[in-house]
């Protein structure tokens, strides 16, 4: 049976720590949204050297571990600049999770048929104008579903911002643990909060992904 | 208006078109025909720089279309293309897919991009069709408001890429109708197809391609009724026995 006076005495402390969790995961999910979606433009624009940069993007950040990327920003800018927790950690997790959502809009973008693009060039609009007012529209359908889940994985991977202080949730689920050697059901009070985001999250991207097939 | 100057391309290694040279004036309508692969519709993409080519000269309306100053957005908003398989914006409606390049990229207001809009879908058969989405057309009636899309930027010259070869035989002939009416009316058309009934009777010139070169070209009536090439005749008796 869980011992419920863990989230009753701490409940202060679960609650600033889900709330730091929420204002994380909503920074992370714009900020990493924005630059994915550039990240997946520079991959395929008619231009080698964005090309470049993008690829080396996506392939540098998506395959170190998170933990070292946050601990850079954290520790290792240090020198220059003195970053909190919890800009560190979501700053690098934005950054991480923007590999991720760069690949899934450049896989979205690249299933729309090439026909598009050339009837949106051909008219005279711009290559960004086709991007923005014929590509992207329709890529958005197809990648909905992937995106969607690298969303459910940022929230969850907000939880990296409990090493470096972040005042997160699993920061304080940390904190009650070392203060009260109750790991077990401190942990899975600390899971509680996170399904309460994650799965109306994944819920909603269900019925988002439902409605965009419905559509045109 | 369109001056090809022995104009190659290459794909890799591929020999696409092979030291063509054309000349298509204002007002002239000229259907490009030939076999599958003998670059009828490179040729036509190259005119709009869809594709690029490998060597040569290639002027529309007096713009070099390779040329390094050359502003190829402002010279594609002259030309129109119409594609095979339509290629209609499916999140759009019939109206915002004639408005998008107009309002975007002539700088045309809202209002005026619509009644312009309105115009050619009334020219082309189906204005009560504007607030559709293209997956509620007909192929025919897309094809129609491709065409639309495309004279509505009111462009010099209009380009169409097999525009009938994705419709069921009994759309071909509402499509059709709306090109002959373009050129009764002086557009200057080049039209790679498969048509030979609409090339006979609405072409000022035929183009007879095969391997990349222009095999012959020539007056419709002559065309038809005495191919010169080996090659021409022989595709002219499967295409017309068929």
């Amino acid at each position: 049976m869980l011992d419920f006076s863990i989230l009753t005495t701490y409940y202060d402390l679960f609650f600033k720590g889900f709330l730091t969790t929420i204002e994380v995961s909503i920074i992370g999910l714009i900020c990493s949204f924005i630059l994915g979606v550039i990240v997946a433009v520079m991959r395929i624009a008619p231009l080698r050297i964005l090309n470049y940069f993008g690829t080396c993007f996506v392939e540098f950040i998506r395959n170190i571990p998170l933990i070292i990327i946050v601990f850079f920003f954290y520790h290792g800018l240090s020198v220059y600049i003195n970053l909190s927790g919890f800009a560190a950690g979501t700053i690098g997790l934005s950054i991480y999770t923007a590999a991720f959502i760069a690949e899934a809009v450049r896989a979205g973008i690249q299933s729309v048929d090439k026909g598009q693009m050339e009837a949106a060039r051909s008219s005279g609009l711009k290559y960004i104008q086709a991007m923005r007012y014929v590509i992207l529209p329709q890529a958005v359908k197809i990648v909905i579903p992937p995106i969607g889940n690298q969303f459910i994985n940022l929230v969850k991977n907000s939880s990296i911002l409990g090493v470096v202080a972040g005042m997160e949730l699993m920061y304080f689920a940390d904190y009650i643990h070392e203060k009260t050697y109750v790991t077990f059901d401190t942990y899975i009070f600390a899971a509680m909060f996170y399904l309460v985001l994650t799965i109306p999250l994944s819920l909603f991207v269900n019925y988002l992904e439902r409605r965009l097939a419905r559509s045109y | 208006m369109i001056s090809f100057r022995n104009v190659n391309k290459h794909y890799g290694s591929f020999h696409v078109l092979k030291d063509i040279s054309l000349e298509v004036d204002q007002g002239e309508v000229v259907v490009v025909i030939g076999p599958s692969g003998s670059g009828k519709s490179t040729m036509l993409r190259c005119i709009n720089r869809l594709e690029t080519i490998s060597d040569g000269e290639l002027v529309v309306s007096g713009i070099h279309v390779n040329g390094k100053q050359t502003d190829i957005n402002d010279l594609r908003k002259n030309i129109g293309m119409v594609f095979q398989h339509f290629n209609l914006y499916p999140h759009k409606t019939v109206l915002e897919n004639i408005t998008l390049a107009p309002i975007k990229a002539l700088g045309v207001d809202e209002k005026t991009a619509q009644e312009t809009a309105v115009f050619y879908l009334e020219k082309v058969g189906i204005p009560e069709k504007a607030n559709s989405y293209p997956s509620q057309l007909s192929g025919g009636q897309q094809q129609r408001v491709a065409i639309a899309r495309g004279l509505a930027m009111k462009p010099k010259l209009m380009l169409f890429d097999e525009p009938t070869s994705a419709l069921d035989p009994e759309m071909i002939g509402e499509v059709l109708e709306v090109m002959k009416q373009l050129a009764t009316e002086g557009m200057t058309m080049v039209v790679v197809t498969h048509e030979m009934g609409f090339a006979r009777e609405v072409a000022d010139r035929v183009v007879f391609m095969d391997e990349g070169k222009i095999v012959e070209e020539g007056r419709p009536s002559e065309f038809f009724a005495q191919p010169q090439a080996e090659r021409a005749q022989l595709f002219l008796k499967r295409v017309l026995n068929h």
